[in-house]
């Protein structure tokens, strides 16, 4: 309860909560802020009526019809904000906890392991540091969707199945190693402590020991690294969209199609501001939401401030 | 200095650990494509020019010939061992070579790497121990918005703003590599390439100019590429700073008489900066991964030219296993040389009596 009071009595808190709850409330509202024309089109970008995207078409500043104007090619940039907000979260959501899940469990079964393979998974762990995310995604870009159409082994299957974007994928194959890596050092001091020797003397499988009593203690800085990187993950990915090779989020993409008006005409980057200011900001947003949140997170598990070494 | 040499043995021994379990996940990845997607790791040199030409053909031919329907440790083994011929295939969308493509671009992305290093980490280092020597002043509260600034704009936005600014506005940093009078300048014959870095090149060869219309150029791409870690850099220094500031030698060293400056500067600075250089050498991948995107925006003729390239073209697996090797490649180096570092300031790093 002290926790939850503490957290809640900083208003840099209040602000992550208020930031995140908003794009929450976005995404749910979304079919009352920009009705959609046919309810069974699932895209989150539209021109307006009666508009055919042409690349050349110039961007039109805000009126009536598009609140936020429209950009190169004639679409709707209030339409694509509003509707990009639930692809975004769900983008940001799924990729941090699937990357932080497997970093955890990486890093809970070296540090418990210890011996030969802690060794060997530690290795693999700094090997995979060097690797950058976005050579996986150009690799996984390159070879994936052809082998996901058409199953022909199990691997390929299981990716069928799930329906796995080759982007979120190697992002999650390839920034795992921050979690593994935290996670190993703290399971490493958990080990020794009186509790986890009682629990052990009291009979207590490896498994219950682990979920139950050392997980729990060394768990905090990984969700606080986390929180930071749900709004991490869709700056990556924005920035890979583009230049052409990211999963496509509507912000992203949005900032794709005004790319050549971002610079305007005398070399004034804000003549045609709606191109590309709303996007901008509302990633920004959602970065700032999430690295607020982590932050307070942080000072209420942590209050020692930043621990050596915990922020990778 | 004979154990910083055995240190730097040590850390070279693990290279090739590192890029074996590198490669053996890669071609595992590889594994879950179909077979016609290795085979094309081994397609032959210009092959379409033949008007007879039969991909299908030739694909079945490669999968047979070099046994492609094998367990995968085989197939694996074949693999690296033509890797370490340097043989890495060739690319069917670049009509080239894997290997001499990537190593004829790495000089535009190497010097930019190594000038966004060098700036950024005095600069990160110094700003964070400004912040942290008097925490709740002005200088941390600098300190601290602009690095909230970096960290929460998105680096390719604050690279389009910036060229809008002061390329397209102020006419001061054009982006590239070269304008195109030192294109011809670099050129000609009597212009010898030493390193491949055209800042050093243009110096070597008495023409000052080419260093500094290349220096010119690289000034926002190094800007925007080094904000984010700068700020990365500066908030760990920071914290470490305070930390570092309750020990009991800082104590000490006030109750001896030495002066504020010298006791924050010189001593706790010095153990300030070891956690914050160890989290820059453990996300030099994420540097390297920057440098590519920079490369695009800036339109900086580097090794990212053939992902971009690529993506837009028919999907070009050589390509993308040179690629993602390649990179690797990239950084290691740059960690070896942040080790280093590591090691020459701190004895505890380069006796291996802790480990990085």
């Amino acid at each position: 309860m002290s926790r939850r009071r503490r957290f809640l009595g900083n208003w840099h808190n209040l602000l992550a909560l208020l930031i995140i709850g908003g794009f929450l409330c976005v995404a749910w509202l979304a079919p009352w802020l920009a009705p959609q024309e046919d309810p069974a089109d699932p895209t989150a970008m539209r021109t307006l009526p009666g508009y055919r995207p042409t690349a050349l078409r110039a961007p039109r500043p805000p009126s009536a019809e598009a609140p936020l104007g429209t950009a190169p090619g004639g679409w709707d940039v209030y339409y694509g904000l509003v509707w990009g907000a639930w692809p975004t979260l769900r983008f940001g959501l799924l990729t941090t906890v699937l990357t932080a899940g497997f970093g955890i469990s990486v890093g809970a079964l070296s540090g418990y392991a210890g011996g030969l393979v802690s060794r060997v998974l530690m290795r693999v762990t700094d090997a995979f540091l060097t690797f950058p995310a976005i050579a996986g995604i150009f690799l996984f870009r390159t070879i994936l969707p052809e082998a996901v159409e058409t199953p022909h082994n199990f691997g390929q299957a299981v990716l069928h199945f799930l329906r796995v974007d080759p982007v979120m994928l190697a992002l999650i194959a390839f920034s795992w190693m921050p979690y593994a890596r935290l996670i190993h050092a703290n399971m490493l001091t958990l080990k020794q402590t009186d509790y986890a020797m009682a629990a052990k003397t009291t009979g207590a499988s490896s498994l219950r020991i682990i979920f139950r009593h050392l997980l729990p203690n060394a768990i905090a800085p990984a969700i606080v690294l986390a929180a930071r990187d749900v709004g991490g993950m869709v700056i990556l990915e924005a920035a890979f969209t583009f230049i052409g090779i990211g999963a496509g989020l509507p912000w992203g993409l949005l900032l794709v199609v005004g790319r050549n008006w971002i610079i305007g005409p005398g070399g004034n980057p804000f003549l045609f501001w709606w191109v590309f200011v709303p996007a901008t900001l509302a990633l920004i947003l959602f970065s700032l939401g999430w690295n607020l949140f982590g932050d307070g997170l942080n000072a209420v598990w942590n209050p020692h401030s930043i621990k050596r070494g915990q922020r990778i | 200095m004979p154990i910083l040499l055995k240190f730097i043995f040590r850390r070279l021994l693990a290279v090739p650990v590192t890029l074996l379990i590198i490669t053996a996940t890669l071609y595992g990845v590889l594994m879950l494509a179909p077979v016609e997607t290795r085979a094309e790791l081994y397609l032959p040199r210009g092959n379409s020019n033949n008007p007879n030409y039969n991909p299908e053909l030739v694909r079945q031919q490669i999968i047979k010939e070099h046994g492609l329907d094998d367990p995968y440790p085989v197939q694996y083994v074949r693999w690296a061992g033509r890797l370490l011929q340097g043989d890495w295939g060739w690319s069917p969308g670049f009509r080239a070579d894997i290997l001499p493509a990537l190593l004829a671009r790495t000089p535009a992305t190497a010097e930019l790497t190594l000038y966004s290093v060098l700036l950024l980490i005095p600069l990160g280092i110094v700003g964070g121990g400004i912040a942290g020597a008097r925490p709740h002043q002005l200088g941390d509260y600098v300190f601290r918005g602009l690095a909230f600034l970096a960290t929460a704009t998105p680096p390719f936005i604050l690279a389009l703003v910036l060229l809008g600014i002061f390329y397209a506005g102020l006419h001061w940093f054009p982006p590239g590599r070269l304008g195109i009078t030192e294109q011809y300048l670099i050129q000609d014959s009597a212009f010898t390439s030493y390193t491949g870095l055209l800042t050093v090149d243009g110096l070597l060869n008495g023409q000052p100019r080419i260093s500094l219309d290349a220096l010119r150029r690289l000034v926002l791409p190094c800007i925007t590429l080094g904000m984010v870690h700068w700020a990365t850099l500066g908030r760990i220094t920071r914290a470490a700073m305070l930390e570092e500031m309750t020990k009991d030698y800082v104590m000490a060293a006030r109750g001896r008489g030495l002066r504020a400056r010298v006791i924050v500067w010189r001593h706790v600075l010095h153990n300030a900066m070891l956690p914050a250089l160890n989290s820059i050498g453990l996300s030099t991948a994420s540097l390297i991964m920057g440098v590519f995107v920079i490369e695009v925006i800036f339109s900086i003729p580097g090794v990212s030219e053939l992902i971009v390239a690529s993506a837009r073209g028919a999907p070009d697996t050589p390509m993308a296993m040179g690629f993602a090797l390649y990179s690797v490649g990239l950084v290691l180096p740059v960690m070896l040389i942040l080790d280093i570092v590591q090691a020459l300031i701190d004895p505890r790093v380069r006796e291996g009596v802790t480990d990085l």
